[in-house]
This record gives structure tokens, C-alpha cells and sequence, in this order.
């Protein structure tokens, strides 16, 4: 059945951005920078009306909403995703291998459609503000609407070509934004970075797609994920793993995590809008978006859950030692996507995507907030010099404790509804590894607690200190430009009320709109009791977090454990780096200094010149042969077809 | 079919292409060169048109016809090329044409 | 028994005519790359030019004896006398001149290259170059050639017609006045 209204929106949606990218970069300096601003922002915010457009014709058609293209067969029927699949052309075609240029709107695309135009206008709008006075603007403004336009690919693309363009594309768009400030070293090295972690998980879910295009000739998502039942266990294992890989690159989940808090050398909202809100998340969109594939190799996906615990744990301990405002809430982003991987991976797809949604509004509004302080304090980063600051920006301290309290999950908070669901879930599992990822989840709540208020309670109560009374200034009277203020009042609101959207043991509105797409495993399906235990569980462990805090960083009763290996080992983040520097980067070196060493200078260099005097010495002798004569051509010629002549003759 | 077969017609046909080669080789004087090159080209029709009436087929004709147009057309521009090089008081000696020696 | 004999005498007779035409046509292909003068090799084309119409006769193919005629000997053999009246008399000596080896080389390879002719014929001939006798009354026919020129190989005489038109181009260009030494 064609809905128009559906393809429309989410071509609208799609293609809005890469208008305002290529609207920018053609009218290059014709136009002022704001206006640059101007064009990314609208162009964004069109693609937000298109998402609403097509989020109301999947709304409005609860027969496609829930025709759900399910393979049945007997033990396990597999549903390769539901709604409206349209395609602009064959991309490209091999035998009886093609491949459209699809989009798929169906709930899972336009719930991400809605996150993703939607906070993404709001921090485009933001970084007008934030980016004033900056030399590139233009050049910013083009690449931003570039990334959501690389992102809205990614989310909406009809099969995992497209998504997998998509997921390149996205990676390219945030190398370009994190090395935006390409003068400072430090900004190209962590580009570099991130580039060729993620082009590690690109690899893998490459290597994941040929594996699928040998055994089911498909890469569309209905009828790969149709044939994924009759593949063999360890192709489908191999096809999970690799999925995994990409999404753990993306979504910087252990062991593909360092690139995260190198990246936050880009300009803030890039922070918050490819670090936080959408990005960083999209390794939790392909796992709900491939679970068919995952649920085949429940052990992959299991290994995806305890990869989220284990992150999620990681990342929050790393957390606490930090000073940079903008890594510590990278690391609290880390440790939310592990609780989102923890989700998707026991099989919660609906409170994964529930919690990337809630965190996309509270986490962007962290950064926003933390932008707006970096800005009135021209730059500086680090929370030991900020104390007080609150006292100077009211607006900024209220937005802040909006966004840590739904970071931590203190009911009414959006956190709370989103995070508690998702440790349930894995109390619903009732294996002991269940239990495990149960204790990590309280386990990783108080650490969020604690990490996020000891952010809070070292930067914005008591009395400013010497320094922020030194550098702070006032944007016009004001803690920032308008178009700074007003995302971050937006945010500030969803990331309050965002989360009683949904209370999982009373309504459900958000599962049930994602059923069709991505249904929730009934073996992680929790009953109320173990919602309401769970609840109780982790909102204690927050306020016990918070409380820690107050007592360590407000009020000096309690004295920071002298433990000083462990304090340099989270200092050095499980010295992540260093290992990979000793296993992947010195013997690389190592061995690259011996090729040059024994090959290149030896051989190559060597080489070389021989290789010219040789030519020249050849090309000598072969000079003679062009006397200039047109007869002595003409003679080659019919030498070589007598010669030609003599071998058909001997070949017959 | 009257007189000879057409594997004789072949044969005259080749004779009169190594003629014509053996003047395109060794003549110097530009003209008589083409001139040669217009014997070569005729021995090829010779040998088309045999053929095509040995297998009844029409192609070959047309493919003789082509020949001729293109012999024309050779004509055309080597006799162009051979009345630009008198404007220009050069030689017609294919010989002293040698600016592209190596 | 006559039809027999009727048939024997113009076999006879076609005989005659091809052998005369063989080598009126293999001398005077002689003589265009012999004579020193070009005047007299054009002339000698002309003839050659005209044996090959018979032969052409012979095999049926009469309309492109016809142009052979008309095409060569009336227009491209004459445009060619016309440039060698213009050019004036430029003697050479035909065999010599050049490297000595370049002569050598040459008669190596025109030799070879018909050996290898006559070689390929010779081996073709034992098998399917016998001919099978008659063809249709059309064959050849100014009105078949159009038919199949113009139906089947079209583009091909499109192509043939762009290619005369570019050489007029180019052959104008070649000979105007206008133009200087670049």
C-alpha cells in the first residue's frame, strides 16, 4: 500500500539536510556566516517536519503499522521489519543481487527520525551561538548539516547497504567535525582517532554483509533477515559478531571505546550532537534494527549485553577521576550506551531505544549546559577551577540539575523511566548472568550518581572561585546568545517530562509503537514486581551516589580513599590506550623501521635509479628503431601482419 | 559458375595486395605511394566481392562499396596533404619526411 | 547434349576473358609501382582499375563494376592526374634510395605476407571454395545492392557517407590557402 505521506516525509526528512549542506558550500563567501547558521538550522528543522509527517502517516495507518512482513515458520518466526519501504532506484545490480536506493519508514526509522532532526535542530540551533565569532562558521555549518543528513541515511536506508553508506558516511562527517579546529593538534590526532576506530567497526560489519550476501544473495533487511533461520550457527554467529563490531566502534563499547573522550576536542554541540544524542547511539539502533539476526545468535547477543555491563561499569569508574567538564560527561555517555547495549542485548529493544531517546534530550542538554559554562569562562574545560559558577549563571545551574537528575534517574526524571526498565529487564532473565548484568546495572546507577554529582557539586555551588570571578563574562547581559538559551530551556523541559512517555509497569505507549519493528523477548519481558524492586533498587543506589558526592565534594566529611594505584589506573582509563599502543602501534613501528631499515634503503632506494638508467639506457638502443622513415613503419607493419598471419596459419 | 573458382579470384586478389605492398614499401615518390596503397585496397575488394558471390551473401558488396568511399576519402586527404607539401615548396620524397625520428 | 556444349563453349569463353583480365590486371599492377614517372603509374591504375571490373563482371557483381568504373577510374584516378600536373615532374629512380636493408626487408615481407595468402587460399580451397554454380538473377543488381545497402546495413552507409563528408572537410582545409604554417 503506498502512503504518500510516509514517503514523502522521509525523503523531505532526508534530503533537507544535504540541500542545506550543499546550499552552504556552493554560495560559499556570498553569504554571511550567520546566514550559514541560518540555512543548516532551517534545513534541519524541515527535516524534523518531515519526520513528524511521516511519524503521522505510520501513526495513521495502523494497518501498515502493524503489517508486519514476518516469515513464519514453525519454532521462531522472524519479522524483517514492518511499514513502508520506497525505493528511488537500483543502486546497483550483480547477477541477482541488487540493491535499491530504499528508504524504510516503519516505527523504529521514524522514532529515530523524530531523535534525531529533532535534538538536532535544537544543538544546530544552539552551535549559531556557540560558533559565532569562529573563523569557519560556513565550513561548520556544511559539515554539521552533512552529519545529520549521513545520520538520517543511516536510520531510514531500506537495507544494510544503505545503512552501512550511511554508517561511513557518518563516520566521515564526525573525523571532519571532531578535527574541525584542524589548527590544533590534538583535534587531528583525536579525528584520526575516532576515523580509524570506526573504520575497525565498518570493517567488520563489511565483512558481517558479505557473509550475508553469500548465504541469502540479499542485503535488503526483509529477506536477509527472512533467510538468516536456515543459515548455519556459526554464520550466523559470524554475521552477529560482526554486526557487533561495528556497533561497539560506533557506539564506543569496550574494547573500541578510547576514541570517545579524545573526540571531545571537537567544538561542543558537535559533542552533543555526534557524542551524545545521535551517533554514539546508532550501534543500539542497528542491534534492535538487525535483531532478527541477533536473535539467531542469542550467545553474540548476550556477549553484546555483558559488553554494555562491563562499559557501563568501566566507563562510570573512569568518570570519577576526570577533570575536563566535557570527558567526564563523554565517559557518563559511554556508561549510558552500555546501558543501552544491556538492553538491546538481553533482548529489550523498546527500553534500549526507549533510554536512547531520553538520554538524547538529557545528555545533549549536559553538554549544552557545559557548553554554555565553557563559553562564559572563554574556554577553560577544567571543573577544578570552576567552583561557584552557578552563582553566575542561575539558568545554566537549573538546566544542569535537570539533565544530572534524569541522568541519574531520580523519579520524575526521564532517566528513571528509561534506565529502570532496562535493569529489569535483565531481571526478568533469571539466568545468573542475568543477575550479574542486574548488579552491574544498580552497580553503574550509583557510580552515575556519584560521578555526575561530583560534576555538580565541584562547579556550581558556594561561592565563585578567584578564577571563574576572573574570566566570566556576560553574552549581552545574558549566560548566552538566545539561540544558545532557548535549545537548552527546550531540553531542559523534555529531558523532565520526556520520560512519562512511557512507565513500563503502568502504560507503554513506546513499546507498543515499536512492537512491530522490534518487539521486546519475552524472556526479557519483567513482571511489575521486578519493575518495582528494580526501581527501588536503583533510585536508592542514585541518591546513595549523590549523597557520596555531597559528602566528598560539598561538605569534606568524607576524605577521597587514598588508593593510589587505583586512582592512577582510572587516571589512565585501564590504560586502554597504552595497551594498544604497546600491542597494535610499537610493533607496528617496530617493524616499520626494520622494513625501511632492511628493505627500502637496500632494495627500493636501490632500485630506483637503476630502474631509471636501465629505461634510459633501453630507450637508447630502441631510439634507432624510429628512423623517421614512413616506410620503415610501413615495413614493421607488414612484418608484424605477416607475423600475425604466420600464427593464425600455424594455429589452424 | 562459369569459368575459374573462386579460390583463383583469392589468389589474384593477393597477388595484387603484395604488389601493392611491395610498393608502399619501397616507392619513395608520395604519390606513386598512394597509388600503391589504391592497388592494396582493390585487391581487398577483389577478394570480398569472390567471397561474397561464393556465399551468396550481399555483405560483401556493401563491404567493397564501404572500401571504395573509404579509398575516396584517402584519396581526398592524401592528395591534400600532397598539394599542401608542393604549396610549401617541400619535397614528395616519403623519405626526406623524417621529423619524427627518434 | 547441346545445352551441354552451349555451356562448355561460354565456360570457354569466361576463361578467356578471366585470363586476359588476370593479366592485364597483374601488369599493369606491375607497372603502377615500376614506372618512374607518376603520370604513367596513374595511367596504369587505370587499367588495372579496369581489368578488376571485369573480373567483378564475372563474379556477378555488376553494379559494383559499374562503380568501379565510374568511382575510380572517373573520379579518383583523374583527381590524382589532375594533382600530378599540378605537382609537375619529379623524377626518382623507383629501386633505390634508403637503407639498403629497408628493400630487403620489404620484397621479405610482401613475399611472406603472399605465401601466406596463397598458403591460407590453398588450404580453404581443397574444402568450401569450389562454388556451387548459380545464383539468383538479382545478385548483384543495382536494385538488390540498394535493397541491402539501404534495409540492411544502414548505418553502415551512414557512417560511410560521415566519413567521405569529414575527408571533403579535411582535404579542403588541406589544400585552402588561407592557411599558414602553424
Amino acid at each position: 500500500m503506498l502512503n504518500t505521506s510516509e514517503i514523502a516525509g522521509s525523503w523531505l526528512c532526508l534530503l533537507a539536510p544535504l540541500g542545506g549542506t550543499i546550499l552552504i558550500t556552493l554560495l560559499g563567501t556570498r553569504i554571511p556566516r550567520v546566514a550559514a547558521g541560518w540555512i543548516a538550522t532551517t534545513s534541519v528543522f524541515v527535516a524534523f517536519g518531515g519526520a513528524i509527517w511521516a511519524f503521522v502517516g505510520v501513526h495513521g495507518n495502523p494497518t501498515d503499522a502493524s503489517n508486519v512482513h514476518c516469515v513464519t515458520n514453525a519454532a521462531n518466526p522472524v519479522c524483517g521489519g514492518s511499514g513502508e519501504i520506497t525505493t528511488a532506484w537500483t543502486w546497483l545490480q550483480s547477477g541477482s543481487f541488487h540493491v535499491g536506493l530504499s528508504l524504510l519508514v516503519d516505527p523504529l526509522s521514524t522514532v529515530m527520525m523524530l531523535i534525531v532532526s529533532g535534538v538536532g535542530g535544537l544543538i544546530v540551533l544552539y552551535s549559531i551561538g556557540y560558533m559565532d565569532g569562529d573563523d569557519e562558521e560556513r565550513r561548520y555549518f556544511a559539515y554539521i548539516s552533512f552529519f545529520v543528513f549521513s545520520m538520517l541515511l543511516l536510520v531510514e536506508g531500506g537495507n544494510l547497504l544503505l545503512l552501512l553508506a550511511g554508517w561511513g558516511l557518518v563516520g566521515l562527517s564526525s573525523y571532519l567535525l571532531i578535527g574541525f579546529w584542524h589548527e590544533r593538534p590534538s583535534a587531528v590526532q583525536a579525528a584520526k582517532k575516532a576515523f580509524v576506530m570506526n573504520a575497525f567497526g565498518d570493517a567488520t560489519m563489511a565483512l558481517a554483509f558479505f557473509i550475508l550476501i553469500a548465504h541469502t544473495h540479499s542485503l535488503a533487511f526483509a529477506t536477509s533477515f527472512a533467510a538468516v533461520p536456515h543459515l548455519s550457527g556459526t554464520a550466523v554467529d559470524l554475521v552477529a559478531l560482526g554486526l557487533l563490531g561495528g556497533a561497539a566502534a560506533k557506539s564506543a563499547q569496550i574494547p573500541l571505546q578510547t576514541w570517545l573522550p579524545d573526540a571531545m576536542e571537537g567544538p561542543t554541540p558537535v559533542s552533543a550532537l555526534i557524542h551524545a544524542a545521535t551517533m554514539v547511539t546508532a550501534g543500539v539502533y542497528l542491534i534492535a534494527r538487525t535483531h532478527p539476526i541477533f536473535e539467531q545468535a542469542r550467545t553474540i547477543e548476550l556477549i553484546a549485553a555483558g559488553t554494555g555491563a562491563l562499559t557501563l561499569l568501566v566507563a562510570g569508574l573512569i568518570a570519577l577521576v576526570q577533570t575536563d567538564i566535557k570527558r567526564v560527561i563523554a565517559y557518563s555517555t559511554m556508561s549510558q550506551i552500555g546501558y543501552m547495549f544491556l538492553g538491546a542485548g538481553v533482548g529489550a529493544y523498546s527500553s534500549g531505544m526507549f533510554h536512547l531517546m531520553t538520554h538524547a534530550f538529557f545528555k545533549a542538554l549536559l553538554f549544552m549546559t557545559a557548553g554554555l559554562a565553557i563559553h562564559a569562562l572563554a574556554g577553560e574545560q577544567d571543573i577544578r577551577n570552576m567552583r561557584g559558577l552557578g552563582r553566575l549563571m542561575p539558568f545554566t545551574k537549573w538546566c544542569f540539575l535537570a539533565g544530572a537528575l534524569a541522568l541519574v534517574g531520580i523519579p520524575p526524571f526521564s532517566g528513571f523511566f528509561s534506565k529502570d526498565s532496562i535493569v529489569a529487564s535483565t531481571a526478568a532473565l533469571g539466568t545468573w548472568y542475568g543477575w550479574i548484568f542486574w548488579v552491574c546495572g544498580i552497580a553503574g546507577a550509583f557510580l552515575t550518581g556519584l560521578y555526575t554529582f561530583r560534576l555538580w557539586f565541584l562547579v556550581f555551588p558556594g561561592e565563585p572561585s578567584p578564577f571563574v570571578r576572573e574570566h566570566h563574562h556576560k553574552h549581552h547581559g545574558r549566560e548566552g546568545a538566545w539561540t544558545m538559551l532557548v535549545p537548552v530551556g527546550v531540553l531542559a523541559v523534555l529531558a523532565t517530562v520526556g520520560g512519562w512517555l512511557q512507565w513500563s509497569p503502568q502504560w507503554h505507549p513506546f513499546s507498543n509503537w515499536l512492537e512491530p519493528a522490534a518487539r521486546t523477548l519475552a524472556v526479557a519481558a519483567p513482571t511489575n514486581t521486578q519493575e518495582y524492586y528494580t526501581s527501588v533498587a536503583t533510585v536508592l543506589a542514585g541518591l546513595a551516589g549523590i549523597a557520596v558526592a555531597w559528602a566528598i565534594y560539598s561538605e569534606r566529611k568524607l576524605a577521597i580513599p587514598a588508593a593510589p594505584f587505583w586512582r592512577r589506573t582510572l587516571e589512565h582509563k585501564f590504560w586502554f590506550d597504552e595497551l594498544y599502543d604497546a600491542v597494535f602501534y610499537k610493533p607496528a613501528a617496530v617493524f616499520a623501521a626494520a622494513l625501511r631499515r632492511e628493505f627500502e634503503e637496500p632494495v627500493v632506494l636501490q632500485t630506483g635509479p637503476d630502474l631509471g638508467r636501465t629505461t634510459l639506457e633501453t630507450g637508447g638502443f630502441v631510439r634507432r628503431i624510429q628512423t623517421g622513415l614512413l616506410r620503415t613503419y610501413v615495413l614493421f607493419l607488414a612484418a608484424g601482419a605477416a607475423g600475425v598471419v604466420l600464427a593464425f596459419l600455424i594455429a589452424k | 559458375m562459369l569459368g575459374p573458382d573462386v579460390a583463383w579470384y583469392v589468389a589474384v586478389a593477393a597477388v595484387l595486395f603484395g604488389i601493392g605492398a611491395l610498393g608502399v614499401l619501397i616507392r619513395r615518390n608520395t604519390l606513386v605511394v598512394l597509388l600503391s596503397l589504391e592497388l592494396m585496397l582493390n585487391a581487398g575488394n577483389l577478394a570480398l566481392i569472390a567471397l561474397s558471390r561464393h556465399w551468396h551473401n550481399g555483405s560483401g558488396q556493401i563491404f567493397a562499396l564501404a572500401v571504395m568511399a573509404v579509398a575516396a576519402s584517402e584519396v581526398c586527404v592524401g592528395l591534400g596533404l600532397v598539394v599542401a607539401l608542393n604549396r610549401r615548396r617541400l619535397s614528395l620524397d616519403v623519405d626526406t619526411l623524417s621529423e619524427l625520428r627518434g | 547434349m547441346s545445352t551441354l556444349v552451349a555451356a562448355s563453349a561460354g565456360n570457354v569463353l569466361v576463361w578467356i576473358v578471366w585470363v586476359v583480365a588476370v593479366f592485364s590486371c597483374l601488369g599493369s599492377g606491375i607497372a603502377v609501382i615500376t614506372f618512374s614517372n607518376p603520370f604513367y603509374s596513374a595511367l596504369a591504375l587505370i587499367g588495372n582499375l579496369g581489368s578488376l571490373a571485369v573480373m567483378y563482371l564475372l563474379l556477378s557483381a555488376e553494379f559494383v563494376a559499374a562503380a568501379q568504373v565510374l568511382v575510380y577510374a572517373g573520379a579518383v584516378v583523374v583527381m590524382f592526374l589532375f594533382v600530378i600536373a599540378y605537382v609537375g615532374p619529379r623524377r626518382e629512380t623507383p629501386w633505390s634510395g634508403g637503407p639498403s636493408w629497408q628493400t630487403v626487408g620489404a620484397v621479405g615481407a610482401a613475399g611472406a605476407l603472399l605465401v601466406e595468402i596463397v598458403v591460407a587460399v590453398g588450404m580453404q580451397a581443397n574444402g568450401s571454395l569450389h562454388s556451387d554454380g548459380k545464383v539468383g538473377a538479382a545478385f548483384g543488381t543495382p536494385a538488390w545492392v540498394g535493397r541491402v545497402f539501404l534495409i540492411d546495413h544502414l548505418l553502415a552507409f551512414e557512417i560511410t557517407s560521415v566519413v567521405l563528408l569529414i575527408a571533403a572537410v579535411g582535404g579542403v582545409i588541406l589544400g585552402s590557402h588561407t592557411r599558414r604554417t602553424a
